[in-house]
């Protein structure tokens, strides 16, 4: 027998003794030193000092800082400031974010165009399992969502920002059900709720494993029924602006015919979404494709400032086997409903509802210590025990609970409800970003952002539940701020201006640019 | 190991004709760039969910083509690939009625659903498994609740649409009854109703201005004690 299946077997003989356990949360003071030790925004040579722009002297990871001090893809080019296009709202990213905002834009009248690298609702949420967090029941209130999700992200959140998040959160809700999202409902009507990591009492509202999807599908349905303007395979290559200061459209590239696309536009918002495919530290992700942190260096050039860019969310359980799933995730809400993560020896070494970045720091630490278990490919991971979900639940619940999870593993002939997987911390969420204020306004003005491109909201470690009720919170928002500042200014002068300025800024710091920003897609294809 | 897995074997697949060679063990998707294409159409979220990556292949002992999702599907030996366009189903501007739907609801955008022959294909292709005539059928019968659920796991790839001889488009008939079902729910969900009331009678109010005047370390006690959280009147 190899290590793995004996390991697998020690797995289930441990799972009658392990059942009866109850393990504590740590103290804060642990929490702290085990975070400290294993965290991955803690690997000192990770990361370096930005030197350029208005965050410079701060720290970031490698990979995103030679982003931000980027060349643009447009510098050099002679390109006729031109506009093919000319609207009051330019909205650049098709998730949950840019289709709330391009909806709740059209609703005011304005002339909205949403342009998208890849098609309308590839993204992130689409993708987004576990559920939305809103404080729906009586025991639960807005003020427990601030107080756990402020907890959560280390008291960095900014408060006005965060309780703007919470508060809104019911009537968003209200809203979703309104345009017809079918969320899970108890038998006498009410939403159905579940748990989540880090959360004092139970407010996730889902449907099944497929939250981010029935979100997605529903939001997409509703941009193509209102029939706002979109480019696809269109993405972002560089902002325009005023030359004073103010964004005033953006310049896009045509993916098919690689010809540029010059947008005026009174307001610009950007939802271009996370940073996965970034492969920090060499991590798998979560991510879709298209997650490479467009966003940030383009409103970084531009003069937008960042919050916490320097923390980012590895997700405790991303599958390490079958090989081509690796970085796929499984979601959190299996472990709030009983599934243990256990070490190659059979023992549990967490409690599975500490925070997202305490659990991922004891995965780490167990395989680093030697507790881990080897893939055939050579990946390291613990054991999730999900049979433990119908032994707790009664047999058929994780099947009805978790159809996505069971289907995935499934096709690689793995019963997730006999036999536990292997997992391993995979990068997830971008915790921070361009920082707005409540209406989802950069510090350039016109130039708005919302959802996983924007930061604060979520202080140093975002909470399971809290991005889906992000990007519809905000989308709205910042859709809205938007739409309403078109109506109140003119379409401004299209320049380059600010390029020359961070040009400036490059040689008089020194900066050799490393890469060229945005990223657009990661690149895995192989050189012949 | 009970699941073979074995990368460093090569096997051979094709591609639009071409023969290449390619680890075993990998997905569609991750074979394309081994092969040195740099994808941009047909794929997207990677995990099986968006619907951007459909499509159809030949295995050497099968007569029948099959179809799957390119990021979902492992290659196999002798296996002939081709992508389909992401769905391309003319899509209805169908905005949600006023009053509660009835049976003709559906029928007003997507009337073809009617004719359904029952030739099972949408069923047969769909990478998701689901029951895909049975929501049709259902839809006839004007059971929405029951087409919603059979479409939960819909990921509007349009394999379904792109077969059938009568021209339904399944998968859009199943994201209206959804949407129907959701928006005109039979009961109320009374605790989400009664939140927004209390927000909106300013229930919190007081909370939020000593929250939001409170330093660092009140806010770090609020946090912190549960007894300090309870005096917020929460």
């Amino acid at each position: 027998m190899s290590d793995l299946e004996e390991s697998k077997k020690l797995v289930s003989e441990s799972r009658a003794a392990r059942m009866k356990e109850n393990r504590a949360l740590l103290s804060p003071q642990d929490k702290d030193a085990l975070i400290r030790r294993f965290h991955p925004d803690y690997k000192k040579e990770a990361y370096r000092t930005i030197r350029i722009g208005p965050n410079a002297g701060e720290q970031t990871v490698h990979e995103l800082a030679n982003l931000l001090e980027g060349e643009s893809p447009v510098a050099g080019e002679k390109i006729a400031l031109t506009p093919h296009h000319q609207v009051d709202l330019l909205i650049i990213g098709g998730g949950g974010a840019g289709a709330t905002a391009a909806l709740m834009a059209k609703a005011a009248g304005a002339k909205v165009l949403l342009a998208t690298k890849l098609r309308l609702g590839d993204s992130n949420t689409v993708m987004a399992e576990g559920g939305m967090q809103v404080a729906v029941s009586a025991e639960d209130s807005p003020v427990r969502h601030f107080l756990d999700t402020l907890r959560g992200g280390y008291m960095k959140n900014d408060p006005m920002l965060l309780k703007t998040l919470v508060e809104e959160g019911p009537e968003v809700a209200k809203w979703l059900m309104d345009i017809g999202v079918l969320f899970d409902r108890e038998a006498d009507g009410n939403l159905s709720i579940r748990g989540g990591g880090g959360s004092s009492k139970p407010r996730l509202l889902r449907c099944k494993d497929y939250t981010g999807l029935e979100l997605m599908r529903v939001l997409k349905d509703c941009v193509l029924n209102q029939q706002v303007e979109l480019l696809e395979f269109s993405p972002i290559v560089e902002l325009l602006t005023d030359g004073a200061g103010a964004c005033t459209g953006a310049i896009l590239k045509n993916l098919d015919n690689n010809q540029h696309i010059v947008v005026q536009a009174k307001t610009v918002l950007l939802a271009t979404g996370g940073i996965g495919r970034l492969h920090i530290q060499g991590f798998p992700t979560s991510n879709h494709y298209g997650a490479t942190a467009d966003g940030l260096p383009i409103a970084y050039r531009a003069g937008a400032k960042l919050t916490l860019q320097d923390t980012f969310q590895y997700h405790p359980t991303g599958a390490v086997y079958p090989e081509p799933m690796a970085g796929i995730l499984v979601t959190e809400a299996i472990r709030s409903v009983g599934a243990q993560l256990v070490n190659v020896k059979g023992e549990r070494f967490i409690n599975e509802m500490e925070t997202r970045d305490a659990v991922a720091s004891a995965v780490i630490r167990e395989c680093a210590e030697g507790r881990g278990v080897e893939t055939p490919a050579g990946r390291r991971g613990v054991w999730l025990d999900m049979p433990m979900v119908d032994i707790i639940n009664g047999e058929g619940n994780l099947a009805h609970r978790f159809p996505n999870m069971l289907r995935q593993f499934s096709r690689y002939q793995i019963d997730i409800r006999k036999e536990p997987v292997l997992v391993y911390p995979t990068l997830h969420y971008q915790n921070g970003g361009i920082q707005i204020n409540v209406d989802g306004e950069s510090t350039i003005r016109n130039l708005f952002v919302a959802g996983e491109a924007s930061g604060g909201i979520h202080g140093r470690n975002r909470l399971m539940g809290n991005s889906l009720l992000d990007i519809i919170v905000y989308g709205r928002r910042a859709g809205r701020a938007a739409a309403k500042r078109a109506t109140e200014i003119s379409p401004g002068t299209l320049t380059l201006q600010h390029l020359d300025r961070f040009h400036e800024a490059q040689k008089k710091a020194g900066v050799e640019p490393k890469a060229v920003s945005p990223m657009l897609f990661p690149d895995y294809a192989k050189k012949n | 190991m009970s699941h073979a897995d074995s990368p460093s074997s090569l096997i051979r697949i094709e591609v639009d004709g071409a023969a290449y060679p390619v680890p075993a063990g990998i997905t569609v998707i991750q074979a394309m760039w081994r092969i040195g294409r740099s994808m941009i159409h047909g794929v997207g979220c990677l995990g099986g969910v968006c619907g951007a990556c459909p499509i159809t292949y030949r295995l050497p002992d099968q007569l029948a083509s099959k179809t799957g999702l390119a990021c979902q599907t492992a290659v196999r030996e002798g296996m002939a690939i081709t992508f389909l366009p992401s769905d391309t189903s003319k899509k209805a501007i169908a905005l949600l009625p006023k009053e509660a739907p009835t049976q003709k609801t559906l029928f007003q955008y997507y009337p073809e659903t009617r004719r359904c022959t029952a030739c099972r294909a949408c069923s047969s292709v769909c990478p998701q498994e689901i029951d895909v005539m049975g929501g049709v059928r259902a839809a006839i019968n004007g059971e929405l609740s029951n087409v919603a659920e059979k479409f939960t796991s819909c990921v509007m790839c349009g394999l379904c649409a792109a077969v059938c001889e009568v021209q339904i488009k399944p998968h859009r008939v199943g994201m209206y009854a959804r949407r129907l079902t959701g928006a005109f729910y039979p009961k109320e969900a009374a605790g989400l109703l009664n939140r927004i009331e209390e927000v909106r009678a300013g229930k919190y109010e007081s909370a939020w201005s000593q929250l939001l005047s409170a330093d660092e370390a009140a806010l770090s006690n609020y946090c912190g004690s549960e007894e300090a959280a309870q005096k917020l009147a929460i």
